[in-house]
């Protein structure tokens, strides 16, 4: 009777193999959100990356590969932190001499303990905190599955308007159903196309496109409150306006390199306001999950 | 977890009370706790706890062929050079095990390993920070004379948690001259095995293999002095879950490990060969980290105990490399001119590992590669030629003398861009002498330099040579100092030529043992067996205690 559970038990387990042969790709995906709402669940991908950090640029890539499946349900954020991989080179350097960290960066980092697990980490709306946020590469695409699955709670307006240095910014945030929290918006600003160093596996790419890096804040790293009550009753609107003025803000950056960051180097400059688009999301403060992001274009919005 | 934790405590409890008189309770403890304080000239940083700790306690419990154990961990918090996810206490490891005619059950937790580990190895090293126990169901069964099989079922263990992979497991080995009772001088003994990882995955744009096996055979022939190992290991196509098309790789990955040694008294030689292309398993093919390696290519290079001879060790390539190593011992006779009174051991060694021609096995959509199999011209990894000399001279005087030469691919075995700091070759000698002042008082003392060279143009500066002393003094049985000093004389910068200074001084009474420890650590990379961490630069205050019953 022994020797027969045993075979069972053999067989079962030798059974279990699976050899796939090409073609591998079978699908394109086409997970798009169809439903009828006027919003969809957007997701935010929170990468943290350093210039100096080889395997970085494989998330990026992981990154973008997952937008162009889902579309604009994916929204991006590059976050240059830490000592180690996103440290500037002296000025006297030939390469890698630009300082893509920001004071806000550095604090989210600290608070999330991303950098000192190692880079490239992402976020995915900053789910399975605390423990199992900390994502690597491999672990986005399961998660943002997960994501899409989820119902929308919020609905995300940004208008602005922008004169060339100065900026009107309004976010308009709808309920789209019956909620009791603590509810936080936070607004950023991002630059796509900069063109900069990046270490890319074995190579030092002097040309590597950087896209959707994080370059201010407008609210605190912790938002404003979304609504002044604890209760909120579907359809419900709030809206949270904001001045920004780009120069003050890069003049900033700049200052907090020369300052206050780790060999920091003071070469922040240089934004191309073309490329800047502003990123707004609401997350839930008793967990910090991110139920709703929007993005849009400063210039040209 | 906890709940099941608590239920084997009663459980312990209660089969303690029953059984009083006739089970053991054996147990052990270890205790390691560290202070970290700001050190600016080595980038030491403080810890905000200012003290670190990380503690275990075994216990184990045995009647006749019954047994039960547990393992309470704590790390509060962990010490740097441990990964921030082992955080807290609790009892990560529990397991109850018996065996009847043959058969042996275990429930809960346990280890296994087959074969050399090509396939599959659950370890635990401290010193690593490694634990990948797993949790489940195992089997072992003595079928016949000669043959015996294990199967298991189980998740392994990452940090407090468990990995998402379910892995099956069987073994089989047959001793053929056991079984077919033959007479032959020569024994043979075979043995097979295989794994499989169960991994549910959902990608929308390429089909993925929920369940992954690989499987393993292997040969050892024992004639005398002769003995000949070899193993054979295959993994199917274990794609990562991504939707770029570079990153997905369906190649399947196989290694093979082969040595001969002869031996017989006072000599002894090992030729040793083995290769690996993308035989990396994983627990969850979604993450990265040694914490969720499930297999183990055994290393191919000395294991060096003494500091300077493992400032640049050598790390396995699971993922592609071939190597060789040479290793013979002999024992010059006692008497003989070079002998002396009390012979001298001799023991030298050679290692080569270098990568695979054109890097590990790719297939895709657009890409087929697979690596010639034997390239020994490729890109070097690693390489180590040494002597040991280890001599009585008389009653008291006994020393170990080392000379090697080792060449370190640093840009390649630490990540780094190729042309940063090149591949750097360090000729190192060590003398290790021990004194005996009178019964029971031991003196040691340890000379050793490090003499290193950048083989190549990089852009920047590895840390030149070293100079190292040590030494030793033991009242056996309770007592020992220490003190050493570790000297970067040799390095380009200046300011960096410091010296790393680490006093140590134990007590030891019985199964009890504490130290005490205070010094700078240098950043560094560990290795146990070829597995790795990187040691982070420190300064503070360490104790240590173990104690067991």
């Amino acid at each position: 009777m022994k020797k027969i559970i045993y075979s069972l038990f053999l067989l079962s387990i030798i059974s279990s193999c699976e050899v796939i042969e090409g073609p591998y790709m079978t699908g394109n995906g086409g997970g798009v959100d169809t439903n009828s709402n006027q919003y969809v669940k957007n997701i935010l991908i929170e990468d943290f990356t350093g210039h100096l950090c080889q395997n970085c640029p494989d998330a990026a890539r992981e990154l973008e590969a997952i937008h162009d499946l889902y579309g604009s349900q994916i929204i991006g954020l590059a976050l240059h932190v830490g000592s180690t991989f996103a440290r500037p080179y002296p000025l006297s350097q030939p390469k890698f001499t630009y300082d893509f960290r920001t004071k806000w960066g550095e604090e989210l980092d600290g608070f999330f303990n991303i950098s000192d697990a190692g880079l490239p980490k992402g976020m995915i709306n900053r789910i399975d905190y605390p423990g199992d946020h900390r994502k690597n590469k491999g672990q986005w695409l399961a998660s943002v599955q997960q994501e899409l699955d989820k119902e929308v709670v919020f609905g995300l307006n940004i208008n602005s308007s922008f004169d060339g240095n100065n900026s009107i910014i309004d976010i308009s945030t709808d309920a789209l159903k019956d909620i009791s929290g603590d509810y936080k918006l936070v607004v950023c600003l991002t630059e796509n196309e900069i063109t900069n160093w990046q270490k890319d596996g074995v190579i030092e790419d002097e040309n590597y496109i950087h896209n959707h890096v994080l370059r201010s804040l407008i609210t605190s790293a912790w938002g404003d409150d979304v609504s002044l009550s604890t209760n909120i009753s579907n359809g419900e609107n709030y809206t949270h306006n904001y001045s920004v003025n780009l120069a003050d803000l890069e003049n900033f950056n700049i200052d907090y390199s020369n300052n206050t960051l780790f060999q920091g180097n003071g070469e922040s400059g240089g934004w191309n306001q073309n490329n800047i688009s502003i990123l707004a999301y609401i997350y839930d403060n008793s967990n910090y999950e991110i139920l709703q992001v929007e993005y849009a274009s400063l210039a040209t919005n | 977890m906890k709940n099941i934790s608590l239920g084997f405590i009663l459980f312990f409890l209660s089969i303690n009370i029953f059984a009083q008189n006739n089970g053991e309770i054996h147990g052990d403890f270890d205790l390691n706790m560290q202070s970290y304080i700001e050190d600016a000239t080595i980038n030491a940083v403080a810890a905000d706890e200012v003290i670190r700790n990380n503690s275990f306690l075994n216990i184990i419990f045995t009647k006749n062929n019954f047994s039960a154990g547990l393992r309470y961990e704590s790390y509060l918090n962990a010490l740097l050079d441990y990964d921030d996810d082992f955080k807290g206490n609790g009892i990560p490891y529990r397991f109850a095990t018996y065996s009847i005619e043959g058969l042996e059950v275990t429930a809960g937790n346990f280890y296994e390993q087959f074969g050399s580990g090509l396939i599959f190895r659950s370890y635990e090293e401290k010193g690593l920070g490694i634990d990948n126990a797993m949790d489940g169901i195992r089997l072992k069964y003595k079928l016949l004379k000669g043959i015996s099989l294990k199967t298991f079922i189980g998740k392994s263990r990452t940090y407090f948690t468990y990995a998402n992979g379910i892995f099956r497991g069987i073994d089989g080995e047959i001793d053929l001259n056991e079984t077919l009772k033959l007479q032959s001088k020569t024994r043979y003994i075979f043995g097979g095995s295989f794994i499989s990882r169960y991994q549910q995955r959902n990608n929308p744009v390429f089909e993925l293999p929920q369940n992954v096996g690989l499987y393993a055979g292997r040969l050892n022939i024992i004639n005398g002095g002769w003995n000949y190992y070899g193993e054979y290991a295959y993994k199917i196509n274990d794609p990562v879950n991504s939707i770029q098309e570079d990153a997905v790789n369906y190649a399947s990955g196989n290694a093979f490990t082969s040595s001969l040694t002869f031996s017989k008294r006072g000599f002894g030689i090992t030729g040793e060969i083995h290769r690996a292309d993308n035989m990396l398993l994983l627990s969850d093919r979604d993450r990265i980290g040694k914490a969720y390696i499930m297999n183990y290519i055994p290393t191919l290079s000395k294991p060096h105990a003494y500091t300077l001879l493992a400032l640049y060790p050598c790390a396995t390539q699971a993922m592609g490399e071939l190597g060789v190593q040479l290793d013979i011992f002999y024992k010059i006779k006692k008497g003989s001119l070079l002998g002396g009174k009390y012979g001298t051991k001799l023991n030298l060694n050679f290692s080569r590992i270098n990568g695979l021609k054109g890097g590990t096995s790719i297939l895709n959509d657009n890409v087929n590669f697979t690596p010639e199999i034997l390239s020994f011209n490729e890109e070097l990894y690693y390489s180590d030629i040494n002597l040991e000399v280890n001599k009585k001279v008389n009653k008291r005087i006994r020393y170990n003398f080392v000379i090697a030469n080792q060449t370190y691919n640093k840009d390649f075995l630490e990540g780094k861009t190729p042309g940063e700091y090149g591949v750097i070759n360090s000729t190192i000698g060590v003398l290790d002498l021990s004194y005996k002042i009178k019964k029971g008082h031991t003196l040691r003392m340890e000379v050793q330099t490090l003499i290193a060279k950048q083989l190549e143009t990089a852009s920047k500066k590895e840390e030149g040579d070293w100079v190292m002393a040590l030494a030793e003094y033991t009242i056996s049985p309770n007592w020992f100092f220490t003190i050493q000093d570790m000297y970067n004389y040799g390095n380009d910068d200046e300011s960096k030529r410091l010296h790393y200074i680490n006093i140590n001084f134990g007590f030891l009474k019985g199964a009890n043992r504490f130290s005490i420890g205070y010094g700078k650590k240098r950043e560094g990379i560990f290795c146990v067996g070829g597995v790795c961490k990187l040691v982070p630069s420190s300064n503070g205050l360490n104790l240590n205690i173990t104690s067991s019953f």
